[in-house]
């Protein structure tokens, strides 16, 4: 397919770009072969998971690429000149003035040592040619636009003086400052919180809107893309393998790799759930990626051709391409894979043991003492936990969910006894283990699997030594990993097999009830799929309890029975997962549903969305009344004096709000 | 994800012995087998140096005093016709012996001592690390030389005095590793299932603070071969006429115009040892931190 | 600030107090006390109780202890016991030699190190690693030389055989010229290994910050690769060199020790060796605790400029 077009109607054309890292030991090709183009004012998104190559795909067209990164061949057209060709110093003319980038990490994308305004100011005088006083008029109405308050107050501020979402905020108005026409983002939002993620998004589309600036956005999330692009490039192993409108990639992806990922995706509604996707194998080796189509290993429609000839992009409609040798991917497989369906229970009060509570908290409160400004005057304190009053019933799964400094980590320390609460009690029928959020970091590097695994029960004296080797073989088949993997260690697996061990680890001494403080954000989609999945069946086989901390709602509700919203450091909501969903009671917990963007263009272009303002208050100053009254749409007096309490809001629901929707 | 070792071919025989985790290193990394090149002839010839065809290290010869080098007397020799290749191998020994010894001392101290104050913190902290302090206050050759001025010269008080300025080093050094791993997630792991202190600093602090103190130690050691000599040169450290480098190239200082060799030799000596002992901590650097590995 | 220089401060007394009482007792203490050490065997009982008498051996530890802190408040240090100086005097002709060098050796090192060290960053960030490797394998060898090593291999190269600069003489501050003449070569040898130290530490510094993503961000505006080295780079990299230069300075009195002993420098290390060859255990504590407090008031206002330079530590 030809995705020429005339220079003057695009902003950017990328033509057949290879990147390769050139190490000492190996030549990694990252990106192999990409070609496409931006319009004036198009906001097109680049889905893959990690490793595809979207990112050293960004920063080569800009040649911001790390050593030993190194454009091997292609053509990059920006303004009718070739990026790849240009002189250092020509290129600097391109940098900041025709092209703004978003970096991904607001907190280290900004000079630590320098103040806004050194950092924003003499970009513009350059690249304008106007005086220090014009410029900085100029990044002062940027600020402002993009959402600082007292913009010209706060330009004097130094970065770590600012949020993650406000250092992003200035990471946005830094690239739009020099009015570039094309603004490349490095996965803007996924350092960020849920709420934060929604207004910078929201932001970048009024911007682009405004200023016609066309631009790229690099993401994993595609939710994200169908809240946001107009078109959508899936990348995988090096090279886009789907390209085009998002409405209709979504709606009819046609290949393999795109149909799979969008049912890695928990899509929760109704009785049964469809259990999730998983994609097979790894993605290849770019050191020496294979010949013929690189997905064919885990493709269910591959044929004898995949393995010798190559697929290119070739046309499946109006503004839509794929590579794939199948018109319709994986539906023209002899065997499609076929959605497996589980039941769930929906707050189905007779499915669970009726009284039997196997984990109550009582009043759980956790302060910590804050830094004193002095070493004689008295230190603030910080109340991660505020009054926490939950049970949970055997069998059950409860989700928490918040925004990051809600509390709901610090919650799982102190059920695991790892901290040990200010006041409050904590029963719990059995014991308790823990799925940790990072499994490598979990893992001593020193031992190996077997070690890790045997652990538990070692520290506990349980059984002698060949029962305990007999017990973790069967753990480790439990979690569906193979014997073999007893013997390695923890940098010699992926991220999916730790997250496994880790799960064994925590089942070695049977416990009652299972915390998992985000098991799955540290993975990649597809493997997410696999340690969902893994945990809903040993939910169902074993009859443990999950506790599921997260702040990926979709996951929360696919895997939950109840849910518990979390809001600087109390329980603002509880109830039934699918309840709390479809008909939330807290303003607070509206917000967070309206801030996800559900994988499916229609459904984000229909939905009305209230975007949360501000952000969470510190939890040093905790306000008198509500303490969501800073950021509610139905706030009213009696909120800001009178702190609202948890009580029963409906049969099933509990809700602290004055004003319950 | 691809898991991939990235051990050269030639050495892949060395991972079937999995008892000798030291020996993959060595032949798989580049600086530490540069390090072993170098270290390994001196280490022989110093260990065989009475087997040699040369002069003992204090046998004098007044008929070739002053000697250029020669085949017969690869250094040359000095004032008194001693062979100053004998006498540096001689120096050599008391060399490593003063290196190793001062690493050994302040790994064990260092271990010890910086695991009590890291791991139990509050009031035994604070007392190791104020004694700590104050040793540290003192810039450690002045360290050394105060102490060999009151507890006298010779090899053991050398040792001493150069072990006394690096434990307290170690002491930091190990109480800092131990800080940083005592918040890791596999400590919290160990502790939700009620494990003792005792297994948590057994199994799994001192096991991953052992490499990076290694690392830290092969200085340690070139460090102390560098002051020893130092107060051997001053007259502070092993007295004549038992050869140490420092004290070999005291003995030529005076005569620099009509022998350079007296002094120069030992001292490049010096700076191979010295040379290979840091490569030897590259190296483990460099296969404890894969991103060093470019 | 205020608050943290205060308790800086604090701590930098008691490190003090602990230095002078470590110093004293361990003295004290010793097998045998520091009068019949200094005499060795040659003098009677009697003689030696004279000694101990005019060197206040006799009171009792405590008393002398607190005699010891009160004359060193009030920079009383007594008489040499060879030669009956005052070892105040001693200290006031031999303070600004010793600083002289230390300094001509801290501003040469500070001028050539840096530069040196970012470009060879700068060299292995974009991956050109045969100069890097020449400047950093340089450097290393360099550092690693023993300073006394070196110091008689320039004396022979430059004094012996080039003549360039005097291997002895007097050493009179006021001759400025024929001073700085003299003490050129000791700091030449001092800032050799100093500027290998300095230069490699500077490139780790560099090289950490260059790969930083704020880095990349200077570079996304459009910023010339100099400017993103001198404006950003070093400015952030500011901040670990600043520390290590402290540390270092601890090498440079021991080098300075060495140096003025080769040379024959009447300075603060000349001093010492030659207290501890005649066995005087007055001047050497001296001495000791001088440098100490040296090295650790030097390490205190390095921790200041530290707290000054980085905006993100709050007071």
């Amino acid at each position: 397919m030809n995705f020429m077009q005339p220079i003057t109607d695009t902003v950017l054309q990328v033509h057949d770009l290879h990147t390769h890292f050139l190490t000492e030991t190996a030549v990694v090709k990252a990106v192999n072969g990409v070609s496409f183009s931006l319009k004036p004012g198009e906001r097109v998104a680049i889905v893959g998971e990690s490793g595809s190559g979207k990112s050293a795909m960004a920063m080569s067209l800009i040649r911001l690429l790390a050593y030993p990164g190194k454009i091997v061949s292609g053509e990059v057209i920006v303004g009718g000149r070739d990026i790849t060709k240009l002189s250092e110093a020509e290129l600097n003319g391109v940098r900041g003035s025709e092209v703004g980038t978003i970096f991904q990490d607001p907190m280290s994308s900004l000079d630590p040592v320098m103040r806004v305004s050194e950092q924003m100011i003499p970009p513009i005088m350059r690249n304008l040619g106007l005086p220090r006083k014009e410029a900085r008029d100029i990044a002062v109405g940027w600020l402002d636009r993009v959402g600082i308050p007292d913009a010209a107050g706060r330009i004097d501020a130094y970065p770590f003086e600012m949020s993650g979402g406000m250092r992003q905020r200035v990471m946005i108005a830094m690239a739009l400052s020099c009015n570039p026409r094309l603004i490349i983002a490095d996965e803007p939002t996924t350092a960020l919180d849920v709420t934060i993620q929604a207004q910078i998004v929201e932001l970048l589309k009024n911007l682009t809107a405004e200023t016609g600036a066309a631009m790229l956005f690099i993401t994993h999330d595609l939710g994200l893309v169908a809240r946001f692009a107009h078109k959508v490039g899936v990348m995988y192993a090096g090279k886009i393998v789907e390209f085009g409108s998002a409405a209709d990639v979504f709606a009819h992806p046609r290949h393999p790799y795109t149909q799979s990922l969008l049912r890695t995706i928990p899509n929760a509604a109704g009785a049964e759930r469809e259990r999730l996707l998983q994609i097979p194998g790894f993605p290849p080796d770019m050191r020496n990626p294979p010949v013929g189509c690189s997905f064919r290993e885990r493709c269910a429609a591959a044929q004898d051709r995949c393995a010798v000839s190559t697929p290119e992009l070739t046309f499946r409609g109006v503004d839509h391409s794929a590579a794939c040798f199948l018109p319709n991917g994986l539906n023209d497989a002899p065997a499609p894979p076929k959605p497996v369906k589980r039941a769930i229970r929906l707050s189905n009060e007779a499915d669970l043991v009726p009284q039997q509570d196997i984990l109550e908290m009582h009043n759980l409160r956790k302060h910590f003492p804050g830094k004193a400004t002095f070493p004689w005057s008295k230190p603030k304190t910080v109340r991660a936990v505020n009054g926490v009053n939950l049970r949970m019933r055997k069998g059950e799964t409860l989700g928490i969910v918040g925004e990051s400094g809600c509390g709901k980590s610090t919650l799982a320390r102190l059920l695991l006894g790892l901290d040990e609460p200010t006041t409050g009690e904590i029963f719990i029928a059995g014991i308790a283990q823990m799925v940790f959020q990072d499994p490598y970091s979990s893992f001593n590097p020193k031992m190996t699997i077997f070690n890790i695994i045997e652990e538990p029960l070692i520290v506990t004296g349980a059984g002698t030594r060949p029962e305990r080797a007999e017990k973790v073989r069967a753990l480790i088949k439990q979690v569906g990993l193979e014997e073999s993997y007893l013997d390695r260690y923890p940098n010699q697996l992926s991220g999916g097999q730790r997250q496994r061990v880790g799960v064994a680890r925590a089942l070695a001494l049977n416990p009652s009830v299972v915390v998992a403080d985000e098991p799955t954000s540290a993975l990649d989609v597809s493997v997410r799929a696999q340690i969902i999945n893994l945990l809903c069946d040993l939910k169902d086989d074993l009859g443990i309890s999950f506790i599921f901390i997260s702040h990926d709602l979709l996951t929360v509700r696919y895997i939950s029975d109840r849910i518990a919203v979390m809001y600087l450091g109390e329980v603002v909501e509880y109830g039934p997962a699918e309840d709390v969903f479809l008909k939330p009671a807290h303003p607070y917990t509206r917000a967070l549903i309206d801030a996800i963007p559900t994988p499916d263009p229609a459904i984000e272009a229909q939905r009305s969305i209230n975007i949360i303002s501000g952000e969470l208050p510190s939890p040093l100053n905790i306000p008198t009344g509500c303490a969501f009254a800073s950021r509610c749409f139905k706030v009213t007096d009696r909120c800001r004096e009178e702190k609202p309490v948890l009580v029963a809001h409906s049969q099933k629901r509990d809700a602290a709000c004055h004003f319950p929707l | 994800m691809a898991i991939t070792f990235t051990t050269p071919a030639r050495a892949s025989f060395l991972l079937r012995m999995p008892k000798l985790p030291g020996m993959r290193f060595l032949a798989g990394n580049k600086k530490a087998r540069l390090a072993l090149i170098i270290l390994v002839p001196i280490l022989l010839l110093t260990a065989f140096a009475s087997y040699l065809p040369l002069q003992g290290p204090l046998q004098t010869n007044l008929r070739a005093m002053m000697q250029e080098p020669s085949f017969y007397h690869p250094f040359g020799t000095d004032r008194m016709g001693r062979d100053v290749l004998a006498r540096t191998l001689a120096g050599v020994q008391v060399s490593l012996l003063v290196g190793f010894s001062v690493a050994t001392i302040a790994l064990v101290f260092g271990i010890v001592l910086g695991t009590i104050a890291g791991f139990f913190g509050r009031t035994v902290d604070r007392a190791i690390m104020s004694i700590v302090d104050i040793f540290l206050a003192f810039p450690s050759l002045l360290l050394a030389i105060g102490l060999v001025s009151i507890v006298g010269t010779g090899l053991i008080p050398v040792i001493l005095a150069i072990a006394l300025a690096d434990v307290p080093r170690f002491i930091r050094l190990q109480r800092s590793l131990v800080l940083s791993l005592r918040s890791r997630a596999y400590i919290d792991a160990a502790r939700t299932v009620k494990a003792s202190q005792w297994w948590l600093m057994s199994r799994h602090i001192v096991p991953n603070t052992i490499a990076p103190l290694l690392v830290a130690g092969s200085i340690a050691a070139a460090n102390a071969i560098l002051v020893e000599a130092s107060l051997s040169f001053l007259g502070l450290g092993i007295m004549p006429p038992s050869p140490s480098l420092g004290n070999i190239i005291r003995d030529g200082q005076l005569y620099l115009q009509q022998a350079w060799w007296i002094s120069t030799m030992p001292g490049v000596v010096i700076l191979a040892i010295a040379l290979s002992l840091h490569f030897l901590s590259d190296g483990i650097r460099e296969a404890l931190d894969p991103r060093a590995r470019k | 600030m205020l608050t943290y220089s205060f308790n800086r401060l604090l701590q930098l007394v008691v490190t003090t107090l602990g230095v002078v009482t470590l110093v004293f007792f361990t003295l004290r203490l010793i097998p045998g006390d520091a009068a019949s050490a200094m005499a060795g065997e040659t003098l009677s009982g009697e003689a030696l109780d004279r000694l101990r008498d005019q060197m206040g051996l006799n009171k009792p530890i405590l008393i002398q202890y607190f005699e010891y802190l009160r004359n060193l408040v009030s920079l009383n240090f007594g008489d040499t016991i060879t030669t009956g100086l005052s070892i105040g005097d001693l200290l006031l002709t031999a303070i600004p030699i010793t600083l002289a060098i230390a300094v001509a050796t801290i501003v040469l090192t500070i001028i050539i190190s840096i530069p040196l060290g970012t470009l060879a960053a700068y060299l292995a960030h974009k991956g050109h690693k045969t100069l890097d490797n020449l400047i950093t394998g340089t450097a290393m060898l360099v550092d690693l030389m023993p300073s006394f090593w070196t110091a008689l291999v320039f004396l022979l190269l430059f004094s012996l055989t080039l003549g360039l600069f005097p291997a002895s003489g007097t050493v009179s501050l006021d001759e400025p010229v024929a001073f700085l003449h003299r003490i050129a070569l000791p700091v030449l040898v001092l800032s050799v290994t100093q500027i290998a130290t300095m230069a490699r530490i500077t490139r780790t510094a560099v090289l950490e910050v260059l790969s930083e993503d704020y880095i990349r961000t200077a570079r996304s505006m459009g910023w010339s690769e100099l400017r993103v080295l001198f404006r950003h780079a070093l400015k952030n990299a500011a901040l670990p060199i600043v520390t290590v230069v402290g540390l270092s300075f601890g090498s440079l009195l021991n080098g300075t020790i060495i140096v003025e002993f080769i040379f024959t420098i009447p300075g603060l290390g000349s001093l010492l060796v030659n207290g501890i060859n005649s066995r005087d255990y007055q001047l050497v504590q001296t001495l000791i605790v001088f440098y100490a407090l040296f090295f650790v008031s030097v390490n205190f206002f390095t921790d200041l400029v530290y707290k000054r330079l980085d905006p993100r530590v709050q007071f």
